[in-house]
């Protein structure tokens, strides 16, 4: 005679005639589910992601080369603030079209942009003017400090700046997208850095002209970068990424050299390496998941 | 089987207040009445819960001076819990350590250092943790690194013993293709247990109002977003319905708010915190117990209310599948549109008088006993003892399977380990300790006690 043993199943309150540590066949796989959230990255899409982050260095670079130009006086102050002034009026009068072509085909009532433009040309205006005044102050800031630490610091504050720093896009039309601290906190670090550095610079309009040069690249600039459309930003990468290598170039062919490293990597091999590290992905999902509650 | 010495450790013991705390001593009592010497080593609570206690039925409590970081637990040590246990160890001749808790670092140190003194070790694991955040990453690590070497692991529900299996890397995977995962055969589901008589269904009450209870922390983890989108809508669409919520938490705010908002003020009652004791008292007001956690173990809140005989609602997640018949529990999935059918259903249930709590009572206390629980406990406990300690050099080889970098690492401590037993073997030898003669016999006493 013999008893038919009732098939397993998977409940705590039965008195279940096999062990306790009986566990049937497949139980365990049955359960959990591996990367079901998984889409995988293809090459080109994360290169295209990643020209956000070669616009910013390179954006730095050319930066550093005109900083060191200031420095040896190579370069006069006046011509570097024309330059600023010109790149200005250009960023601007892109901005301009960009909101004009990107905003539903000029829907928005003519009197509050001509309040938009006015309120832009007096904050530029302040800015200009508060920049000149404070110029003497930040020159000798920091002048009691040695040039070790502040090549150290500045070095510091650019590398928090390329960390923190905000690398999404925004596709839509003309959205404010709520600021977040580390973007903040990255912009902050950058107008330090090049306060610290204008410390070394010999006279007050050198000072001006380098201050007013970083405020623009690293607040304005990037708000621009990141409303130019898909085939403007390759080409945009491009060209930063040539005159920063021009720049570099004549001061030292070393440093150019691993500017020019510095980019491929960022824009060629970090996407290639992601793609690699894919296959170690492992993700296991199961019964055991703290629920996400959806409520109305 | 013959009485044996067992050490329960863990960071979560009495006098603070939880289900690892009840189950650790429930089950310790059980043990004693069954013949065993049971002690319990645990973090001691400055200034006043020091030193050595003793609780009933005879159970002697080892308040070790650890500090806590964190809600009752303690940083993960190493090497600083191995003075103590070893003396400890020693008087007490405890033959196995019965660790509890993930979280517990108590518990870890013991399983690691029990094998230098010939105990055995079986460990229970409680809760359920996610892989993702690195917390989890880090824990399952430690996990891992701990159980390689354990005798025999403990789990409470087939949802954690899969949860515990895949964290602390149980299994092995089998030589054919695919490659199956391989559980070991000293994992074992026994799930938790409580004492019936402390729950016992109320008078049955004619009335219409039908009272839903609601008694939980009132934390994110349990749902209390599901509580108070649904509560209005059941409010609404059942005007005989009261709720009856008690517990304290950070989302008491939200739920102050929902009942500002829709003037519920004399069909939500709000408790606040209740004692355990009185747990009962508040549950028998009712006829629905209301469950809404996003994760859960196992559930001893649900077997509680059920036990007190009411009609369970509860989501669908972790262990809560497993624990009540369909007849007895109303599932529904983490989202407001299902709690609310859930409930609806739960609803037109205990108003057709289709539920029954005295005979629900009484099947909850066959389900789950203490005492049936106590002997599978034991015969774990049983086939341990019988089996084979594994050898130091089976132990290295063990723990170096654990990765390229922490086999090396957790072999290291485990040398170190052993450098540091032998240095107080020297240095406090066991001749000189004071071994400790129990003469505590559980049918004297309870003779002695109740045959006067």
């Amino acid at each position: 005679m013999s008893t038919k043993i009732p098939p397993w199943e998977k409940v705590l309150w039965k008195n279940q005639p096999h062990p306790d540590n009986y566990i049937p066949e497949g139980a365990l796989e049955s359960s959990l589910r591996k990367n079901s959230n998984f889409k995988p990255y293809t090459y080109w899409h994360l290169v295209h992601l990643s020209i956000a982050i070669t616009q910013h260095l390179a954006t730095i670079f050319i930066f550093l080369s005109v900083f060191v130009r200031l420095k040896d006086r190579s370069l006069d102050p006046r011509v570097l603030i024309f330059v600023s002034l010109g790149c200005f009026s250009v960023g601007y009068f892109v901005w301009e079209v960009l909101q004009y072509t990107q905003s539903s085909g000029g829907g928005s009532k003519h009197g509050s942009k001509r309040n938009e433009r006015v309120k832009t040309l007096k904050s530029s205006i302040l800015i200009f003017l508060a920049l000149m005044s404070l110029s003497p102050v930040l020159r000798t800031l920091s002048a009691a400090t040695s040039s070790d630490s502040i090549w150290a610091l500045s070095a510091c504050l650019f590398l928090l700046n390329i960390l923190l720093a905000d690398y999404g896009s925004s596709n839509s039309v003309a959205q404010v997208r709520p600021e977040r601290l580390t973007s903040v906190l990255s912009m902050n670090a950058a107008i330090s850095s090049s306060v610290v550095l204008a410390s070394r610079l010999s006279n007050d309009l050198a000072v001006f002209a380098l201050i007013q040069f970083s405020v623009q690249s690293f607040t304005l600039f990037p708000m621009l970068r990141r409303r130019l459309q898909v085939p403007m930003q390759a080409l945009l990468t491009f060209a930063l990424s040539i005159s920063s290598l021009i720049l570099a170039a004549p001061l030292s062919s070393t440093i150019a050299f691993l500017f020019l490293l510095v980019l491929l990597a960022i824009t060629f091999l970090a996407p290639a390496v992601l793609v690699w590290a894919q296959k170690y992905k492992n993700e296991i999902r199961g019964p055991w998941d703290v629920a996400v509650p959806k409520v109305n | 089987m013959e009485p044996i010495s067992i050490a329960m450790i863990a960071d979560f013991f009495h006098p603070d207040v939880g289900g690892v705390e009840s189950h650790i001593y429930m089950l310790s009592a059980n043990l004693i009445r069954m013949g065993h010497k049971v002690i319990v080593i645990t973090h001691s609570r400055p200034p006043d819960r020091v030193g050595i206690r003793w609780l009933l039925p005879g159970l002697k409590v080892y308040y070790i001076p650890f500090v806590t970081i964190a809600s009752g637990a303690t940083l993960p040590n190493f090497f600083t819990f191995l003075p103590y246990l070893r003396t400890i160890l020693i008087r007490e001749h405890v033959h196995l350590i019965h660790a509890h808790a993930s979280l517990s670092s108590l518990g870890h140190e013991g399983i690691l250092h029990a094998h230098l003194m010939g105990v055995r070790t079986v460990f229970t694991d409680h809760s359920l943790f996610g892989f993702e955040d690195a917390a989890s990453i880090l824990t399952n690590k430690l996990l891992a690194g701990t159980l390689r070497n354990v005798d025999a692991v403990i789990c409470v529900s087939h949802t954690g013993r899969e949860n515990t299996v895949l964290r602390g890397e149980l299994f092995e995977q089998s030589e054919d293709d695919p490659p199956r995962l391989v559980v070991s055969s000293n994992v074992y589901v026994i799930p938790n247990a409580l004492v019936s008589k402390r729950f016992q269904p109320g008078l049955l009450q004619k009335s219409d109002t039908i009272t839903i209870v609601v008694l939980s922390r009132l934390a994110y983890r349990k749902g209390i977003d599901l509580l108070v989108a649904t509560a209005p809508r059941i409010c609404a669409a059942f005007p005989n319905i009261r709720f009856l919520v008690g517990g304290d938490g950070p989302k008491l705010i939200d739920l102050l708010q929902m009942r500002e908002k829709y003037l519920l003020q004399d069909r939500i009652e709000l408790l606040g915190p209740i004692k355990h004791n009185d747990a009962r008292s508040v549950l028998i007001k009712g006829s629905i117990f209301m469950n809404t956690s996003l994760t859960e173990s196992f559930g001893i809140a649900i077997l509680e209310a059920a036990c007190a005989g009411l009609y369970v609602v509860s989501t669908r997640v972790g262990g809560v599948p497993e624990i009540l018949p369909e007849d007895m529990i109303s599932f529904a999935d983490p989202n407001e549109d299902d709690v609310f059918r859930a409930v609806s259903e739960a609803i037109s249930f205990v108003s057709a008088g289709k539920h029954d709590p005295i005979k629900a009572h009484e099947r909850v206390k066959r389900f789950y006993d203490w005492a049936q629980v106590t002997e599978r406990t034991e015969r774990v406990y049983h086939t341990v003892m019988k089996s084979e300690q594994r050898d130091l050099w089976d132990r290295i080889t063990r723990t170096m399977r654990l990765g390229r970098y922490a086999g090396p690492i957790y072999s290291i401590i485990l040398l170190v380990d052993c450098l540091f037993f032998l240095f107080l073997e020297w240095w406090m030898p066991r001749e000189d300790m004071d071994f400790v003669t129990h003469h505590w016999n559980h049918r004297r006493f309870a003779s002695a006690t109740q045959g006067l």
